[in-house]
């Protein structure tokens, strides 16, 4: 349809009554972003209380304290050299009981595990789904000009806290798509880790029913290392994704929750603009 | 070539013309359905997570319910379903070369038992088609059956896996010498001699369904590394099945009964699964 008709027609009509919008993200699309919340959330914190029982990481056990678990290496260097954390009574469980639902809790941690994994390969479906009905997948395909583009966001970002310092006008880059080059490389390499996650979950689940699986990932063990460090990608994705979301403000918000957008152009073109 | 091109291409957003009330109705709608969601999921939190986990996050209630047990059940049971759907009886599970051998630690969940068992042991049968009840020696079962040797990876509920070498009579073997009964489908398999973590007589019982014994790789093994089995590794008759976690591989076993129906498990009985399949 051609907007230009449309654009006419509000020309006709008071402003103040009428909005345009656009569909930024189709309903299974929204509902499976906001599922994923919880069911990420479990699938971490019982991934790492079941990691606690046989750590990946392991070294020969202290002769004094009889411990060979990296992590609670960690949390007994955090105690001793984080301010506020001297008297933390359980300094080798610190990791476990600030970063999972606890230690020694095997049974219960599986159990949440499977739960919120079954979960999470359901919503995963509801999620393409979305993004085949919505067309939204289009947005998501790699670009030929994206690792160009790429660098001009990440420049733009870096420069972008020290213009604020300077009061100097620091101009968001130009692109006529939906995301820009990193957003795009962020959105979609989020779903492929989703898929190797699962993948590499089923490797260590049923090594034996589907060895070939784990064979593909380089043997049972390894399989076991990727889908530790999987989980860190989520972590490094969600830092920075919470940032930008709240600093680009309501409206892109309000797209994930209500689907609409008032901001009918790319929102990296308008916040050029502004 | 153009049209497949026009087919990946992203496509501008269609404007559409909304009374701004209805956009302010449609926003009003679904951020407070959004709020009921996320008290929903913290809820949902309050429920599932275990009792440890919330005091730590200053919940000092109890919100323990019958309900939470069933709920996590049934999800485990999904899951026990999954790994009985993907069994095949036909399907063998990778073997090893000697040099892939890697340590295999004792891993008795309490102390090892006094080796002083091994001398008077028996292996007693139960639930055998004969109605009889059967006694048989070490000797016995490696004298009349042949020995299987294998080399295959252990897996640990916990995470960590062994690869080891085994040798010993194949289940199957013994289930065709002493048929169970006929409308047999599962087989108990204990261990008296197991103890707890003081020393204390705790004894081990286990359930296995009988496809799951009649799979060719599965053992009941005599001999580790090519020397008979120690008292660490269940000396002197061990179960040995590799497309289960290491906790059905019962150590030192001193009786198998056969029933129709699923029997007691002693680690589903502490909050695991019970079909255990890998």
């Amino acid at each position: 349809m051609p907007p230009a008709k449309q654009t006419k027609s509000t020309s006709t009509v008071p402003q103040r009554q009428h909005v345009l919008v656009v569909k930024r993200h189709h309903l299974l699309v929204r509902w499976s972003h906001w599922l994923n919340v919880p069911i990420l959330l479990g699938l971490v914190l019982s991934g790492i209380s079941i990691y606690w029982s046989s750590p990946v990481y392991q070294h020969k056990p202290d002769p004094t304290t009889g411990n060979f678990d990296v992590a609670a290496d960690i949390g007994i260097w955090l105690c001793a050299h984080v301010p506020g954390l001297h008297r933390y009574s359980d300094s080798p469980d610190w990791i476990y009981n600030h970063l999972s639902l606890g230690p020694g809790m095997l049974a219960l941690a599986l159990r949440l595990h499977w739960l919120c994994a079954y979960s999470f390969m359901v919503n995963g479906m509801v999620y393409v789904a979305g993004l085949l009905l919505g067309g939204g997948w289009r947005s998501l395909l790699p670009r030929r000009t994206d690792l160009f583009d790429a660098l001009r966001m990440f420049r733009y970002y870096i420069g972008f806290p020290f213009a604020k310092l300077l009061r100097r006008k620091w101009r968001h880059p130009r692109f006529n798509t939906k995301y820009n080059a990193l957003q795009r490389a962020a959105y979609f390499s989020v779903p492929v880790a989703g898929c190797l996650s699962v993948a590499t979950g089923w490797a260590i689940h049923k090594p034996m029913q589907l060895h070939w699986l784990a064979a593909i990932l380089g043997g049972y063990n390894a399989a076991r290392v990727w889908h530790f460090w999987l989980l860190w990608i989520y972590i490094v994705f969600l830092v920075p994704h919470l940032i930008l979301v709240l600093a680009d403000g309501w409206d892109t918000l309000r797209s994930m929750i209500v689907g609409w957008s008032t901001r009918l152009e790319p929102p990296a073109v308008i916040a050029h603009e502004q | 070539m153009k049209k497949l091109e026009n087919f990946f291409a992203e496509q501008p957003p269609r404007k559409i013309e909304m009374v701004r009330a209805r956009l302010h109705q449609l926003t009003r709608r679904d951020v407070l359905l959004f709020g009921a969601g996320a008290v929903a999921a913290l809820a949902g939190g309050g429920f599932l997570l275990p009792r440890e986990t919330l005091n730590r996050l200053g919940v000092r209630r109890s919100m323990d319910s019958p309900g939470k047990e069933w709920f996590l059940n049934r999800a485990l049971r999904i899951d026990d379903d999954v790994a009985e759907a993907l069994y095949s009886a036909n399907r063998r599970v990778p073997t090893y070369t000697k040099s892939q051998i890697t340590p295999l630690k004792n891993n008795y969940n309490g102390a090892t038992p006094d080796p002083g068992y091994i001398s008077g042991w028996n292996l007693i049968l139960d639930g055998l088609a004969s109605g009889l009840s059967v006694s048989l020696d070490i000797r016995n079962l490696t004298s009349r059956f042949s020995l299987q040797e294998q080399i295959t990876r252990l897996v640990c509920v916990e995470g960590w896996s062994a690869v080891a070498w085994w040798a010993g009579l194949r289940f199957d073997d013994l289930i065709r010498a002493y048929s169970p009964v006929s409308q047999a489908k599962w087989a108990l398999v204990e261990s008296s001699v197991n103890l707890d973590a003081y020393g204390n007589p705790d004894p081990y019982f286990m359930s296995l369904d009988l496809a799951t014994a009649r799979h060719p790789q599965t053992l009941l093994a005599t001999h580790f590394n090519g020397q008979p089995l120690t008292v660490d590794h269940g000396a002197p008759l061990r179960l040995l099945v590799p497309v289960k976690l290491g906790l059905k591989n019962v150590k030192a076993i001193s009786r198998i009964s056969y029933f129709a129906e699923e029997p007691r498990d002693y680690w589903a009985e502490r909050g695991y699964s019970r079909y255990d399949g890998i």
